[in-house]
């Protein structure tokens, strides 16, 4: 006979489990492991022009970027569920870690001040995509979730901004940290977070004010460009002084493997599910500085990836694309069809309804050289660095039409230089621009420096550019039928209704539970 | 052989001629008369040979032999005769009752052998000579030997449960008897919870299934063969492949969760119906109402099923039994790809429609013509596969001592091709029982052993990869290599099979139970039962990596992994039972104690990078810590406490009562709330019996009405749920490129108490045409409050929560099932039906509505409906012009085209969205049926199985629905060539559009009932043709019985679906839909075999 109160042996209950710094501290890594996810890091890229997802229906973000998606989408719910999932996570670390017996209080404050920190970005992201969410400081009980309303979108928002506010006064800046918790959240973060919310509100003083915490000065943490675009993104240099705020991956153990259906696959892909567009290939200018279809520019339709912005090819593949290899030697990409020499394989050639890429284009930025069976990487992706930082500076500076070849030489050039130009026209500031002509450059900077790093979407839902850029066709390169649209490749169509798209609806299964929550305009 | 110098020849004994008269005298007396008479020496055992018993003689002046023969066969002795002795032995089993032979007339000896309806040997049938006291009893092998001084007399042959024969003997020509059952049923005894029960005085809905029609078909295990059997036992497989789990189900969905019904194996829960040896069992009951469950307490709300095996007989010579079954398994894939040249005209109109460019030129199309069709890829990586069934047993007893000795095998071969894949099963089992004075012991002891070879990926992911590549490709080259190409660029499913290892299980069952039962006094016995069930799996896999040509790779990894998984379940009895008659007046009476409880422990090893030959491990080989565990994680442990008993009484075989119940306490629940009572009470009335009745009963039959009302429980959740756990799991995340640990809490849920089942019964058996018809209904409401469940949890609440008691859910329905015998001489048929259903509704659900998808469609649990209905937008035909466009609803964004799906607008807001959904339908079978057929014309047999659905709405989705599925197919299937164009309005399908557009978003991005098909189905499940060996050429061969046949199975289905295997479910027991449905399953093979049945 055995008795009958049974205690689980492996697993603790509330009864042992607030015995031990180190057992608090678990509960705080699941909070950062529930920050974000690689699937969505590069996946939300297909919900902007930036990249067309054309198999399956990747997270969500092809319904949701050709504007088919209603309240039930998965992608909804998930994203919902999953940050408040988060949130909850803060909320038992928070209201239990004062239990532990023998925890040290600078430690127990400074991994509190994780636990708000994280709390705040999942708030940050969850009124960013929904508006109005529900936002409380204390974990709910079940009832009590199922009736708690909608917080107006400003009142979430200040509570983001006090919270990052109070973390960047007792968080260690990114030197003050041990070697062995970098990773962690610093006081840089906060700064750098709280930035990212105010740019996206476009409130322009309080950016410059901020990014200049991190620009002019040391004490918040030791930041800077790192000298190479392309080595930015290698495993061999993580945790280099651009990195302000990134996802923790460690080599096979805490992994992704998007580029198993990412890269071409001629270099071990499996089939293609995401793909850059013709329309950001296009946006990336010329060396000489001037945009494509700027006079003068020297672009040419039929050698178009001659003479561009270096940040192409470290971002994108295309025809001809010289892939290097792990082992240093290099392969073409052959996608135009009719070009693979071997003509019985032609994975990469781009060909209607094949596996191969829908637009004529593979991701190149954030490929491991180092990742080992079905691209398996442990690279660190990064969520905030410090170049964003003086393109928010510039566009701040810019919108306030304070843009000088000072802040210019901060910000942009720095950048450009970063990026392999070295023609003057490119560098230099040209004072003869108007505030649009320069708002329009900046822009573009952005796009093309961040592409692929899934900050696209939320540039174009602050600008309020989504109804252009998110309507019609996704194009992909020039190998399509001549007679449409100029024989570009009409990808994927897309449609973004203004009075309803620049937020997502509340999932349809949280509003059948809760009668208390209100929905969207229009969903 | 050759004699001793000096003794006398032995042929001088058998020329002596001698005289023996006598007049009751005892044997005693007679073998020393002989002994003095003829010098010869008589040996025989005091123990076999009643040396008293009295007997006369009359031999006059006869050669030896006679003169023996004479005087021992009346007397039922054998003699040998062996030198100068001779060995008197007992003759088998049959005894002489009658004493009294009349003299004068020479003794005639009349042989002959009783036979039930289906042939097999009756032991123990009475046969009497008519008129006079002269009886004797059948052997083992039904054999009966009867001497008498009557030229002419009548046999009366009577046993328990059969009509009684009277055979006129006019020659001595052997006798044959076959006995047909009869259907007073007073005799029959039903297997019910912890004892039997004559069939007579059941209240409850128990069924018993005849374990007899399950013979001969060629299953691989005991609940396939239920299928069918009985009304409202569900059986469902979602795919056929061998080794797959099957879903068992008594009378419908009743609770949210695991609907499993409890099985109890030989009086101990927790063994593995599918682990049984189908040929070892001699009874199943399925117990369906509180009335007969009620003792099963905390678990019998989903119904039991009670399943006893073969033991020996008493007084029965040892008789061995085989019977085999060798067959082949033809796999049969219901949809089946167009022409390779087809399909790419018909992917270019799929393109063009959408306005974008064509994909193939028109020489490609031209030069797959030309070609022709390459073999399908799915039909490449399937086989015919052999199966086969054998057992064997050796059964018998002497007057204290039983026993029963099987071993069986099994192995069924995979259809997928592939090395030695498949699964082989041995069974071996022992039941003893002796007694010794008062007490009885009963032992089983039963081991099997299951080993299946599978391959190392997922079988559904190589179907439907396989199924979906267009017959433009081959799948392997002339030098062998295994090809990738546009549509499969990393995968190759032949190379997979063939050459990318395996995962092998070999899982060890031992059940043992020993009951020690000891009689007090008149009526009062006490049982003590120790057993349990200890099952010790192993799977062992190894993936190899196989290089695909031009590109692509698989099991890069080359991971060898073992996983160990050990369950002991221990199961304590102590029970007192008291039964006795007062004249018209029977009392019955049971209280039982029993502690179950059950430890599960496993371990795991995963490695990666191993040798690439032996999967040891070598320099670059990682052991994968996010897999690997000790036995101490993982270990879950779980007890159950119990009293039960059962009152009843009945009156002259006309009145019954019963009373259930079952007081569980259970570790899964907090101390104060742990406690559950569950009784039943229940009635029975054979109203036939009243002497009012006398001329119905005379024109019609026997009529008995039943009814029971009794709470059932249900305690199916995960262990230690009432406590708060934090599950601490590696590798969650890191820092400075180490892991770091995460933990997985999961809230208590204190308040978690047992969920209830109030349940009714009634029920009618009835006989007409002279007990040849049979007929029962029944009818059930089931109220089961508290159901434990998850609730639905807001995602604002952020995290997973225990079960709550939080639903409630009416079930109701009914059974009929009718049986009709039309015997003859020579020519016999029976016939079986039954057929059920049931309904059921939610009535409560804390949280109102809970959706769940799975891909397209969506399920949801709502009060009002029955539990996971579909729901979705319902087609109103096709948009077939512009103007109906513009004037119709569309969903929100899309651009529609003439020939896409027009939705009904239910809401009238000229928008198809959310709000626009109906409820289109039930996944749950109903009108469940069963049909039995049996015809026997002297010694040829003939059986029919049909068993079929009545009506259920199956999911099916992917590319079986949407032609080149979301581009992950490449491939239109024939069944989808009735799609519609202009000319073509009303077609089955929408037009054809590429993967992505508008339209197809339209089309088969909605839920709709597109995706809903009728799988009622009607299903020739089994066919058996035999011969069994008539009775003079088996004597001569030393054989009992002999029956030589052909069976096939699933040979024959009738059902509006065409294209999927109607009988494949998309859920499991709780009715949960794993999404990935019936497109990929393993096919359903069509079986042809022979087989053989040997007792001898």
């Amino acid at each position: 006979c055995k008795k009958l109160d049974l205690v689980p042996t492996d697993k603790f209950t509330e009864a042992n489990y607030w015995s031990s710094p180190e057992k608090a501290a678990i509960v705080l890594n699941t909070a950062y492991s529930q920050m974000f996810n690689n699937d969505r890091f590069f996946y939300n890229e297909g919900l902007s022009d930036n990249a067309y997802a054309g198999r399956g229906d990747q997270q969500g973000v092809t319904s949701i970027a050709s504007g088919v998606a209603d309240a039930s989408l998965a992608r909804f719910r998930e994203e919902w569920g999953d940050r408040y999932a988060g949130i909850k996570t803060c909320h038992i670390f928070l209201e239990n870690v004062d239990k532990v017996p023998g925890f040290d209080e600078n430690l127990k404050n400074r991994m509190k001040a994780e636990a708000r920190f994280l709390r705040a970005f999942q708030y940050f992201q969850l009124y960013t995509w929904y508006g109005d969410v529900p936002l409380f400081e204390k974990d709910l009980s079940v009832t009590e979730a199922k009736s708690i309303s909608r917080t107006p979108r400003a009142q979430v928002l200040q509570f983001v901004l006090n919270e990052l506010d109070a973390v960047a006064s007792i968080l260690p800046a990114n030197a003050q940290y041990p070697a062995a918790d970098r990773g962690r959240i610093t006081k840089g973060a906060a700064i750098a977070l709280k930035a990212r919310v105010l740019l996206f509100e476009n409130r322009w003083q309080d950016v410059i004010d901020v990014t200049e915490q991190l620009i002019n000065s040391n004490t918040n943490g030791n930041y800077g460009l790192f000298t190479s675009y392309e080595g930015l993104f290698l495993p061999q240099n993580e945790f280099n002084q651009e990195v302000i705020f990134d996802l923790q991956y460690v080599p096979d153990l805490k992994y992704h493997e998007n580029f198993f259906d990412l890269a071409p696959l001629s270099v071990g892909a499996r089939v293609n599910s995401m793909a850059p567009t013709q329309e950001l290939v296009d946006d990336y200018i010329m060396l000489n500085g001037k945009s494509i279809r700027e006079a003068g520019s020297g672009y040419n339709e039929n050698d178009p990836y001659n003479n561009r912005d270096p940040r192409l090819t470290a971002t994108v593949v295309y025809h001809n694309y010289k892939w290097k290899k792990p082992d240093g030697s290099t392969q073409t990409i052959y996608i135009q069809p009719g070009t693979d020499p071997d003509q019985d394989k032609k994975p990469d050639e781009y060909a209607p309804g094949a596996a191969s890429s829908p637009t004529g284009y593979y991701m190149r930025k954030y490929y491991d050289p180092t990742s080992t069976v079905n691209f398996r990487s442990g690279l660190n992706l990064i969520l905030i660095r410090y170049a964003d930082i003086l393109l928010m500076y510039a566009e701040a500076k810019n919108e306030l039409d304070q843009m000088t070849a000072d802040v210019w030489n901060k910000t942009i050039r720095p950048i450009r230089v970063r990026a392999g130009f070295s023609e003057s026209a490119a560098l230099d500031f040209n004072a003869a621009l108007t505030q649009e002509q320069l708002q329009q450059i900046i822009r573009r900077e952005r796009r093309s420096e961040l592409a692929m790093e899934g900050l696209r979407i939320f540039d174009i839902r602050r600008w309020k550019t989504a109804e252009d850029v998110l309507n019609g066709w996704a194009h992909g390169a020039r190998y399509g039928e001549p007679t449409i649209d100029n024989g570009y490749i009409r990808a994927n169509q897309r449609s973004f209704d203004k009075n309803k798209h620049y937020l997502w609806a509340v999932p349809r299964d949280e509003r059948n539970l809760n009668p208390n929550l209100s929905q969207n305009d229009n969903w | 052989q050759a004699n001793p110098p000096n003794e006398p020849n032995p042929v001088g004994f058998q020329n002596t001629r001698i005289s023996l008269v006598c007049k009751d005298k005892d044997l005693k007396w007679i073998i020393a008369s002989l002994e003095k008479k003829t010098g010869l020496l008589f040996v025989y055992s005091n123990d076999e040979l009643n040396l008293s018993a009295k007997a006369s003689c009359k031999v006059k002046d006869a050669a030896l032999q006679d003169a023996l023969q004479q005087i021992f066969d009346p007397l039922h002795i054998r003699f040998e005769m062996a030198g100068k002795n001779v060995l008197l032995r007992k003759a088998p089993a049959t005894t002489l009752r009658g004493e009294t032979i009349a003299a004068g007339n020479p003794m005639q000896e009349i042989r002959g052998r009783v036979v039930d309806e289906a042939g097999n040997p009756v032991q123990g049938a009475t046969v009497q000579v008519k008129g006079s006291q002269l009886v004797t009893t059948t052997n083992a092998t039904g054999e009966f030997l009867i001497s008498t001084a009557d030229e002419k007399l009548v046999l009366v042959i009577s046993f328990v449960g059969y009509l009684s024969e009277e055979i006129s003997v006019t020659d001595n020509k052997p006798v044959l008897v076959r006995l047909k059952p009869s259907n007073q049923q007073l005799g029959e005894v039903v297997v019910v919870g912890y004892g039997t029960q004559r069939k007579v005085s059941v209240t409850g809905a128990v069924d018993q299934v005849k374990v007899t029609e399950m013979a001969g078909r060629p299953v691989t295990n005991l609940s396939q063969s239920l299928q069918g059997m009985s009304p409202n036992l569900i059986i469902q497989q979602p795919n056929a492949e061998p080794g797959a789990r099957i879903n068992m189900n008594i009378r419908g969905i009743g609770t949210l969760g695991d609907n499993s019904p409890l099985v109890v194996i030989d009086g101990l829960v927790g063994g593995d119906i599918n682990l049984l040896n189908p040929s070892d069992i001699e009874s199943i009951s399925v117990l369906k109402d509180a009335g007969s469950a009620a003792i099963y307490g905390s678990r019998s709300s989903n119904g039991v099923v009670l399943i006893t095996t073969k033991k020996g007989k008493k007084n029965e010579k040892a008789s061995v039994t085989y019977n085999g079954m060798v067959g082949i398994q033809k796999p049969h894939v219901w949809y089946k790809p167009v022409e390779s040249f087809e399909n790419a005209i018909l992917r270019n109109q799929a393109m063009v429609n959408s306005d974008l460019q064509p994909i193939y030129s028109p020489e490609q199309i031209r030069q797959f013509q030309r070609e022709g069709s390459k073999e399908w890829f799915l039909d490449e990586i399937l086989r015919d596969a052999l199966q086969q069934n054998h057992n064997i047993s050796v059964s018998g007893g002497n007057d204290k001592t039983t026993y029963l000795l099987s071993g069986g095998y099994v192995n069924q071969e995979n259809n997928l091709v592939g090395p030695g894949l498949g699964l082989k099963r041995y069974n071996f089992r022992m039941n003893l029982s002796t007694e010794a004075g008062r007490l009885k012991l009963t032992g089983v002891l039963a081991y099997a052993r299951n080993e299946t070879k599978d391959h190392s990926y997922n079988t559904s992911t190589l179907i439907v990869d396989a199924g979906r590549t267009p017959t433009y490709y081959s799948q392997k080259d002339e030098q062998g290599r295994y090809l990738t190409n546009e549509v499969l660029g990393e995968f190759n499913p032949l190379g997979i099979l063939e050459k990318g290892g395996y995962r092998k299980y070999d899982d060890d069952n031992v059940f043992a139970n020993l009951t020690a039962e000891l009689s007090i006094m008149r009526g009062l016995k006490i049982r003590g039962v120790v057993g349990g069930t200890l099952a010790a799996n192993h799977v062992f896999e190894r993936v190899k990596q196989v290089n695909f040509f031009p590109k692509g790779i698989y099991g890069a990894d080359r991971n060898t992994n073992d996983r160990y998984d050990k369950n002991l379940f221990l199961n304590t009895q102590l029970l007192l039972e008291y039964m006795r008659g007062f004249g018209d007046h029977n009392v019955n009476a049971l209280i039982g104690f029993a502690n179950e409880s059950s430890t599960n422990q496993q371990s795991k090893i995963y490695m990666k990078n191993t040798d690439p030959d032996l999967g040891t491990p070598i320099t670059e080989t990682i052991i994968d810590p996010s897999q690997t565990q000790n036995s101490n994680k993982g270990n879950v442990e779980s007890s159950l406490n119990s009293v039960f008993g059962r009152a009843g009484y009945s009156y002259n075989d006309k009145y019954f009562a019963e009373f259930n119940f079952r007081f569980d306490g259970s570790s899964k629940f907090r101390k104060d709330l742990r406690w559950g009572f569950f009784p039943a009470v229940a009635i029975g009335y054979r109203i036939t019996e009243e002497a009012f009745m006398d001329s119905y009963r005379d024109k019609f039959g026997n009529l008995k009405l039943r009814a029971s009302y009794g709470i059932l429980g249900n305690q199916n959740v995960n262990n230690y749920q009432f406590q708060t756990t934090y599950d601490v799991f590696n590798n969650a995340y890191g820092f400075n490129n180490q892991g770091v640990s995460g933990t997985r809490f999961t809230f208590a849920n204190p308040d978690l108490k047992w969920e209830r089942a109030a349940t009714f019964n009634a029920g009618v058996d009835a006989t007409f045409l002279k007990n040849t018809l049979q007929v029962s209904f029944d009818y059930f409401n089931k109220l089961t409050s508290d159901i434990l469940i998850q609730p639905a949890v807001t995602g604002v609440y952020g995290g997973k929560v225990a079960d709550y008691n939080a639903g409630k859910v009416r079930n109701q329905g009914w059974e009929l099932s009718v049986s009709y015998r039309l015997a003859g001489r020579d020519l016999e048929q029976t016939f079986g039906f039954n057929i059920a259903d049931t309904r059921n509704e939610v009535v409560y659900f804390d949280g109102n509505e809970r959706i769940t998808s799975a891909d397209e469609m969506q399920m949801i649990l709502k009060e009002g409906l029955p539990f996971n209905s579909y729901i979705g937008l319902k087609r109103d035909g096709y948009f077939q012009n512009l103007d109906e466009i513009l004037n119709g609803a569309v969903p929100t964004g899309l651009n529609v085209r003439p020939g896409d799906i027009r939705y009904v607008n239910r809401n009238k807001d000229g928008v198809i969205d959310d709000q626009d959904k109906f409820v289109l339908g039930n996944p749950f079978p109903r009108y469940t049926f069963g049909f039995n057929y049996n015809v026997r014309y002297k010694n040829f047999d003939l059986a029919l199985f049909v068993q079929g659905v009545g009506k259920r709405d199956m999911f099916l989705r992917g590319e079986l629905v949407e032609p080149f599925h979301f581009n992950y197919s490449q491939v239109m299937y024939q069944h989808q060539l009735d799609f519609w164009t202009p000319v073509n309005p009303n077609a089955k399908f929408p037009r054809l559009a590429a993967a992505g557009s508008e339209s197809n978003t339209n089309n088969f991005r909605r839920g709709s009932d597109l995706y809903l098909f009728d799988a009622a189905y009607a299903r020739l499940k089994n066919v058996q043709i035999g011969y069994s060996i008539p009775a003079h050429l088996l004597q001569k061969a030393g054989l009992r019985k002999a029956r030589v046949y052909l069976t096939g199975q699933n040979l024959l289905t009738f059902s509006g679906l065409d294209f999927v295997d109607p009988e494949l479910s998309e859920f499991d027991n709780s009715l949960k839909n794993s999404g990935a449905n019936s497109g990929r399953a393993y096919p359903t093979p069509i079986y042809f075999g022979v087989g053989l049945d040997i007792t001898f």
